[in-house]
């Protein structure tokens, strides 16, 4: 027997047409929209703000430690600070987890800078500062920046400062005064930089911002500046003087340690006592500071890489000895915590929404097909396939859900490109409008939204015979 | 198409009916390419009987056997199969869509017997082409069981069941489709079972069955 498909599919769907449940579905697809919308947005800024907050991280392998520094500043005048022994040092480096450790120099001599945010010409005004500045082996640096290099005579000293110093100016001293404008990373290290040495100001150089880092919490030049400048400009401090006692009574004004090193080979050297300046009647012998000389001049501050963060045991001894520990930037924990917290409501309020909107649609679509129960009956019993007559309900189902998604599409996207736009007037650039994580996502979703829907469809046409 | 019936005994007829009947509870064969009429009164079950030949009951006990196969053992996709290629019904409620007209109605099967004469030819034929146009909801019930004979007609089939057909035909329509179906039969190589309240139609019937 010779059969010919004939069926005209146009008289399916006429057949199939009745009037469908127009509240129902205008719920169904308005959850649907809300849910997907939600969901779409949820995990796009999920992801953006994973990416922003991991470029813009603190590392949590790198911190610093110092001796705690104790009292008020009566009681601190005149002390030195404390610096690390060799036998700290040598500890600290032996710990577990620590991976390497190194020390901080610091400027031995004033500084003042003038910064010039507009340039030195017009009519721009300086920012004065009384500042420091640090040095650590350049291991340690987040990045060595193309200028970072300094040899003698080099015309600019560069200069690294947190980040998280370009945003104090940008969003605490900027808005506030009317001369300061605010600064990109780039027009920030186009500043010209005045930086005046010595009490009196014996000497001037130029200074450029040439980096921000995001791992060290200090104003960082090279180290061979700084070793240069210190032997330069380096002044003995006053802890460095010390009564000399001979025979038990004060010999002269105070004397320099070196100028004490000096007498080593005059007569009865070994026998002669010293005390400090703030306190004369403090007498020790004189081998106390020769043996300080001999040994190297240890950091008072240092930097320690550790394989992981801080390990519990590090911790209890950085609080056993008494040192003060420094996370650089550990707040963002906090951030990233709340912000998890958020889209994980965000992405169950979504999800939540279109399981309901999937549910809703299943039930629309149950009477959908109930509605035109009677004609769907009638094309099975003439021998139309139940795929034949899902189809028709499944067609129009597609069509509705696309239009939803398109709809999520551009409510999610608008509503992401406002976000985008108000990031940026808090100065977080965030790039991409829609990952391909999301898409990918989105894919997925409709996939699983669809195949449910067909799942459904096909049963409730199952059902009929 | 040979189809038996062992036992055959469909759950709501009466304990009364069965025992009376020719077709309930015994053992038939319907043999193939044969034209049946099956011809009772109301409610002795001719209905029943086209209807679970057609895959639409299973509450009866016994077997019906189609070309020896168990018709309960057979699967949904087997049924779609037998509806769509091998058995064509004229149900007695007709089943036409009443929002369509009858041209689509002719047009709406899921597939064409190519042996068939077409729409215009049959419609002429039985008097009813110039409805073809017009909405089924608009047509009386002749005219209506007339389409639906031809609907049947124009599905490819090796058993066409015809369920009181001819209940609002006069005898001289009754008489074009009679000879149409027989026609239309006889071109397919097909069998015929016709149930009726009592008269006989002017078919030739190769066995007569009172239930």
């Amino acid at each position: 027997m010779i059969v010919k498909p004939s069926f005209n599919k146009s008289i399916l769907q006429t057949c199939l047409q009745v009037t469908s449940p127009r509240k129902e579905l205008i719920i169904a697809s308005l959850g649907c929209l809300i849910g997907t919308t939600l969901l779409l947005l949820a995990l796009q800024l999920y992801q953006d703000a994973q990416s922003y907050l991991k470029e813009n991280e603190g590392p949590k392998n790198y911190f610093t430690i110092n001796k705690k520094v104790e009292g008020g500043a009566l009681v601190n005048l005149g002390k030195k600070e404390e610096s690390f022994s060799k036998e700290e040092l040598d500890n600290i480096r032996n710990l577990d987890g620590v991976k390497r450790i190194g020390g901080f120099t610091r400027n031995q001599f004033p500084l003042t800078l003038y910064i010039w945010p507009t340039g030195k010409i017009g009519l721009g005004a300086a920012a004065k500062t009384d500042l420091f500045f640090e040095s650590i082996p350049d291991e340690f640096l987040d990045f060595i920046p193309e200028e970072w290099d300094w040899e003698e005579n080099s015309s600019l000293i560069p200069i690294m400062v947190p980040k998280f110093y370009l945003d104090l100016w940008n969003f605490g001293l900027a808005p506030s005064r009317v001369e300061y404008p605010s600064l990109s990373n780039e027009a920030a290290t186009g500043m010209p930089i005045e930086v005046f040495i010595g009490k009196n100001r014996e000497a001037t150089l130029d200074g450029r911002f040439v980096a921000f880092s995001k791992r060290i919490n200090s104003v960082l030049v090279p180290e061979s500046f700084l070793t240069w400048a210190n032997k330069r400009f380096g002044q003995p401090d006053s802890g460095d003087f010390y009564f000399l006692w001979k025979e038990g009574a004060i010999d002269g004004p105070p004397h320099s340690r070196e100028q004490i090193l000096e007498m080593k080979n005059e007569p009865g050297f070994a026998s002669w006592e010293v005390s400090p300046l703030n306190n004369p009647a403090d007498r020790s012998p004189i081998s106390s500071i020769t043996r300080i000389l001999d040994k190297e001049i240890q950091p008072s501050r240092i930097i320690l890489e550790v394989v992981d963060s801080p390990s519990p045991a590090l911790l209890q001894f950085i609080k056993d000895q008494g040192y003060e520990l420094n996370r650089e930037f550990p707040k963002q924990d906090l951030i990233k915590k709340v912000l998890i917290g958020l889209f994980i409501g965000v992405i169950g309020i979504g999800t939540l929404l279109s399981l309901l909107s999937i549910a809703t649609f299943a039930s629309s679509y149950r009477l959908v097909i109930a509605k035109s129960a009677e004609h769907a009956r009638n094309l099975l019993l003439l021998g139309f396939s139940n795929q034949q007559i899902s189809q028709v309900f499944f067609a129009s189902f597609t069509r509705l859900f696309f239009v939803i998604l398109i709809l999520t599409l551009v409510v999610g996207l608008s509503g992401k490109s406002i976000i985008i736009e108000r990031a940026r007037e808090i100065g977080i650039t965030i790039n991409e409008l829609v990952s391909l994580n999301t898409i990918f996502f989105l894919v997925l979703y409709a996939i699983v939204f669809l195949f449910i829907n067909k799942r459904v469809i096909d049963r409730s046409i199952h059902d009929l015979l | 198409m040979l189809i038996e019936l062992q036992n055959l005994i469909p759950e709501p007829i009466p304990q009364k009916i069965v025992e009376a009947s020719k077709v309930w509870g015994t053992n038939l064969r319907f043999e193939t390419n044969s034209n049946i009429l099956v011809s009772a009164q109301s409610g002795m079950g001719k209905s029943t009987l086209l209807h679970i030949i057609y895959g639409l009951r299973k509450d009866y006990s016994g077997k019906l056997l189609i070309d020896e196969n168990n018709i309960r053992k057979h699967s949904y996709q087997e049924w779609e199969n037998l509806r769509k290629q091998s058995i064509s019904m004229v149900f007695q409620d007709l089943r036409l869509f009443q929002h369509l007209t009858a041209r689509q109605n002719l047009q709406l099967i899921p597939k064409v017997n190519a042996s068939s004469p077409s729409i215009e030819e049959m419609t002429a034929q039985l008097g009813v082409e110039n409805c073809l146009d017009q909405s089924v909801f608009t047509l009386s019930h002749g005219q209506r069981q007339r389409i639906a004979i031809i609907r049947a007609l124009r599905k490819p089939f090796r058993l066409l069941l015809l369920d009181e057909p001819f209940s609002h035909l006069d005898e001289e329509n009754q008489k074009y489709a009679s000879r149409l179906i027989q026609e239309v039969i006889k071109a397919n190589n097909a069998g015929l079972i016709l149930s009726s309240l009592g008269a006989s139609p002017a078919l030739s019937f190769d066995q007569q069955i009172s239930l």
